[in-house]
């Protein structure tokens, strides 16, 4: 084997003294997949931070603690992003010989790869989750303007609306319009929808008076690497919905605890059974219209004169991205999404998703 | 006030349990004292000239008449029967032996109390108003924010290491009463245009050897933001703080180095690249928490109320208004003449608890004044009020006046200490007393501290001592003009450095001097503002 080769593999290792200024340490690490932060005693504390902000930075290669460090600075070390510490004394006093270590932390791990729950976020969501499972009681079977009102009530500047502009989306931007005006509205634009999809969202924002819309695309960087040629829907169609859709939502939902959506129980599929107010593991999903028959959407459009999207009138009864939309026989049925396909969702309301995070003690998901 | 839940008690057992172990490995020899130091220090026990100190965490001043009991028990069982109540509203302990350390703070663990860093190079027990939540001024609570601080604050993987301590204060309350200028991070709750609570940032306060009042970094801050706001200041402070001089490491002279706007630019950049969900406070925790600080029922009206002055002079000084009806605000001040400032007995710490059981919903406060406070006295029982603490010498009608003095520890325990400050208080005190002066000036502070780092906070006292070390013999410099409160200010040195006597003596003067030619209504600042420094100058060193 040549050489030149050997050096490839072998891994590129950098030491760093703790007291390195992080422009310096981020400069200095380029292109290693290790890296030694050594502590010039175990009372300074910088290196503590220079690990999280090497994490931060994108760092994923190893990152080992050295130096005169006491074994009872292990656990804080690892916490910071440090995958192993070299204790000079390991028969040293060890912390928590018998106790096992503090069983909750106070603040999230600063510089680890995978988030616990702190505290506030275990004792949060189970007051938020009390909370919708009461509301979801309350509000059984009531009115949108009921559901709305309420949820304004509990979440109002925390809340957002999910809207597709779709078939009947117009039904839940009036009721928003009309209850919450301030509410953000969110819009995923994939980049594959219909250009009726597009002409329809602007003109109903201008007929409804919409005026905090947010437009969230798919990041370019990854939109390059994963999908170069624009066909990833023709190749796997849940990789196509998870870039261009679960992603940029993930994003943009940081500040929002709660979502108005507009599903419906007689959507069918996974939305048989959806309550007026569901708790997802970590925010809350609005439903102001899960009780309502096809029948009650027809005549509220009627009754509100609501602009139809362009492609509802050629028998479109759901609608999404072109390359996975398709004509439905039934008013209101999402058939003609993937057809074809084994799947009625895009990802961003899996309740499989929900439930797996919930287990897993997971705090983002959608 | 707040009641740990299964999480906070899991969290002080482990620490708990974790401290025993370590005072085992230190006293079996397999830590080194130079490795066992910083370990003690976070767990609040020092070393000090005669003993081992052992100073407990009172969380934002706020303190359960079970807790007191607890306090008075650890006093009684562990100590020599009292405590003493510190400018930083802790209390300590000046005679533990270090094996009994670890049953002292089991004990406290049993009432969800600490020690856990109130010393080392970490952040310290947050401060407040001791009046909050009863103050009649106030613009919004600041304990449930102390609150989620202390937890923020405690046990932190990455700010347990800093260059040197570190402390915030909280206030409500225009008044400040939380002195927010003299602190690392000082945050004032304001309401923006929106009518939207935050706060107001100021950073790079401190006392010490280099008084600094500190500079606002930001004038709103959205409530929610609270911790990312701190993590970011800590991070910054953390990686660019001095280590290599012990007098230039805390976070003021860091700000005073970068310039505050460089400072708070740093802190923004840091903000802006670490926010997001995972630091932003969640609206159902800040709801649970401010839950346990909900206003006290109403009380009922005064109606048997003690003849003779001495009950309405005390009630004119130590009780202060209350923002529920028929509540009020009563202070008990640890200065009675010739006593050690903030010192208490355990037999009068039971009583007190025994007191707020009866006649105040329970709770006690500690001012940084080093006195204790009742915040939520039912305004019927203030007769039996003052009768109960009259008898047992805790009704001194002297709250905010020249002879409720803050002093610390000074030589006669610290092993900082160059020169002493209880006996000069209790000089200052007495000579007041017997000159008639205690009770005839309006508001007015007097503080001493015993060295350099100003534990007294002399530097913010309207008149205030500090004593130092000049060859052998112990000289007090005497300052005017500071303010802790509010617009803090640091005082000024009025001239050469005073033997104790003269130093008592010109305290006295002038003391007299404000009470001679103050104008109705005027605070000791505006006095020595109107008449600048020479008739201060004049009855101190003479003409």
């Amino acid at each position: 084997m040549a050489l030149d080769a050997l050096r490839r593999i072998e891994p590129q290792a950098v030491e760093l003294p703790g007291d390195a200024a992080p422009a310096d340490a981020e400069a200095a690490i380029k292109g290693a997949d290790r890296v030694v932060i050594r502590f010039p005693t175990f009372k300074d504390g910088r290196g503590f931070s220079l690990a999280a902000l090497l994490r931060r930075s994108g760092y994923e290669g190893e990152l080992r603690a050295a130096g005169p460090l006491l074994p009872d600075q292990v656990d804080d070390l690892l916490r910071m992003g440090f995958d192993a510490v070299d204790i000079e004394r390991p028969d040293g006093p060890a912390r928590n010989r018998n106790t096992g270590g503090a069983p909750y932390i106070y603040q999230p791990d600063p510089g680890a790869v995978t988030a616990r729950p702190t505290a506030l976020q275990i004792r949060a969501l189970a007051a938020r989750k009390a909370t919708a499972e009461a509301l979801a009681k309350e509000l059984d079977g009531a009115t949108p303007e009921a559901i709305l009102c309420r949820a304004a009530q509990v979440y109002g500047g925390r809340m957002a609306m999910l809207s597709s502009f779709g078939a009947e989306a117009a039904l839940g931007l009036a009721l928003v319009a009309e209850i919450a005006s301030d509410t953000p509205i969110l819009f995923l634009d994939t980049g594959m929808h219909f250009p009726q999809t597009l002409s329809y969202r602007d003109r109903l924002v201008k007929h409804l008076g919409l005026t905090n819309l947010h437009i969230l695309k798919p990041d370019e960087a990854e939109l390059r690497n994963e999908d170069p040629d624009n066909r990833l829907y023709d190749r796997d169609g849940v990789a196509c919905c998870d870039l261009r859709k679960v992603r940029p939502l993930g994003r943009a939902l940081d500040p929002f605890d709660a979502l108005i959506t507009g599903r419906k129980r007689y959507h069918g599929g996974q939305r048989g059974d959806i309550a007026a107010v569901e708790f997802d593991g970590e925010r809350v999903k609005i439903n102001p219209f899960a009780f309502l028959s096809p029948q009650d959407v027809a005549d509220r459009y009627k009754a509100l004169d609501l602009p139809r999207h362009p492609l509802a009138e050629d028998g479109y009864a759901s609608i999404g991205c072109w390359p996975c939309t398709a004509p439905a026989d039934e008013p209101g049925s999402r058939d003609g999404r993937w057809a074809g396909q084994d799947r009625d969702e895009c990802g961003i309301f899996d309740p499989a998703r929900a439930e797996r995070a919930k287990r897993a003690g997971a705090i983002r998901l959608i | 006030m707040y009641k740990y839940d299964e999480i906070d008690r899991a969290v002080l057992d482990a620490r708990t349990a974790e401290f025993r172990e370590q005072v085992q490995a230190r006293l079996s020899g397999a830590l080194s004292e130079d490795e066992f130091k910083p370990l003690r220090l976070m767990n609040g026990v020092y070393l000090q000239l005669h003993a081992y100190m052992l100073r407990v965490a009172i969380p934002y001043g706020v303190l359960s008449s079970e807790q007191l009991r607890s306090l008075a028990y650890v006093a009684r069982t562990y100590d020599r029967g009292y405590g003493h109540f510190t400018t930083r509203q802790n209390i300590q302990y000046n005679w533990p032996a270090l094996v009994d350390i670890p049953d002292a703070l089991d004990h406290l663990a049993g009432v969800q109390m600490h020690a856990i860093q109130t010393s080392g190079n970490t952040i310290r027990n947050t401060t407040t108003d001791p009046f909050a939540g009863a103050a009649a001024d106030e613009i919004a609570d600041p304990r449930p924010w102390c609150e989620l601080i202390r937890q923020w604050s405690t046990t932190h993987p990455e700010f347990t290491w800093l260059p040197r301590k570190f402390k915030i204060a909280v206030t409500g309350s225009p008044a400040d009463r939380a002195a927010i200028g003299v602190h690392d991070i000082g945050l004032r709750l304001v309401k923006n245009d929106a009518g939207e609570t935050g706060f107001e940032v100021h950073v790079g306060g401190g006392q010490g050897r280099t008084p600094i009042v500190a500079k606002i970094i930001r004038d709103f801050l959205p409530q929610r933001e609270l911790l990312a706001y701190l993590t970011s200041i800590l991070r910054v402070y953390n990686l660019a703080g001095r280590r290599d001089n012990l007098y230039k490491a805390r976070i003021k002279i860091l700000v005073d180095a970068m310039a505050p706007d460089e400072f708070r630019d740093a802190v923004e950049a840091e903000y802006d690249a670490s926010r997001g969900r995972a630091l932003t406070l969640p609206v159902e925790e800040i709801e649970r928490v401010s839950s346990h600080f909900a206003p006290p029922a109403e009380g009922e009206p005064l109606t048997d109320i003690p003849t003779g002055t001495a009950f309405a002079r005390w009630r004119a000084v130590n009780v202060k208004p209350h923002k529920v009806k028929n509540r009020a605000v009563v202070v008990i001040p640890l200065k009675a003449p010739g006593a050690t400032p903030g010192d208490a007995s355990a037999e009068q710490m039971d009583l007190i608890a025994d007191l707020a059981d009866r006649y105040a919903l329970s709770e006690i406060r500690v001012s940084k004044e080093q006195n204790l406070v009742l915040p939520h006295a039912d305004k019927a029982a203030l007769g039996d009020l003052f009768r109960a603490l009259d008898g047992a010498g805790l009704a001194t009608p002297n709250h905010g006046r020249a002879s409720d003095i803050v002093a610390c520890p000074g030589l006669d325990y610290c092993n900082l200490a160059n020169a002493r400050s209880i006996p000069i208080a209790q000089a200052i005190s007495t000579g007041l007393h017997e000159a008639g002066l205690d009770d005839a000036t309006g508001d007015l502070t007097i503080k001493i501290s015993g060295c350099i780092n100003a534990c007294g906070h002399h530097h913010v006292a309207n008149i205030g001592l500090l004593g130092v070390d000049k060859a052998g013999e112990e000289v007090y410099q005497l300052t005017l003009g500071g303010v802790g409160d509010g617009q803090a200010a640091i005082g000024k040195i009025l001239g050469p450095g005073l033997s104790a006597d003269d130093a008592v003596t010109a305290v006295i003067a002038c003391v007299r001097v404000y009470a001679e030619q103050a104008q109705p209504q005027e605070s000791f600042t505006q006095t020595l503002n109107r008449l600048g420094t020479d008739p201060f100058k004049e009855a101190v060193y003479g003409a």
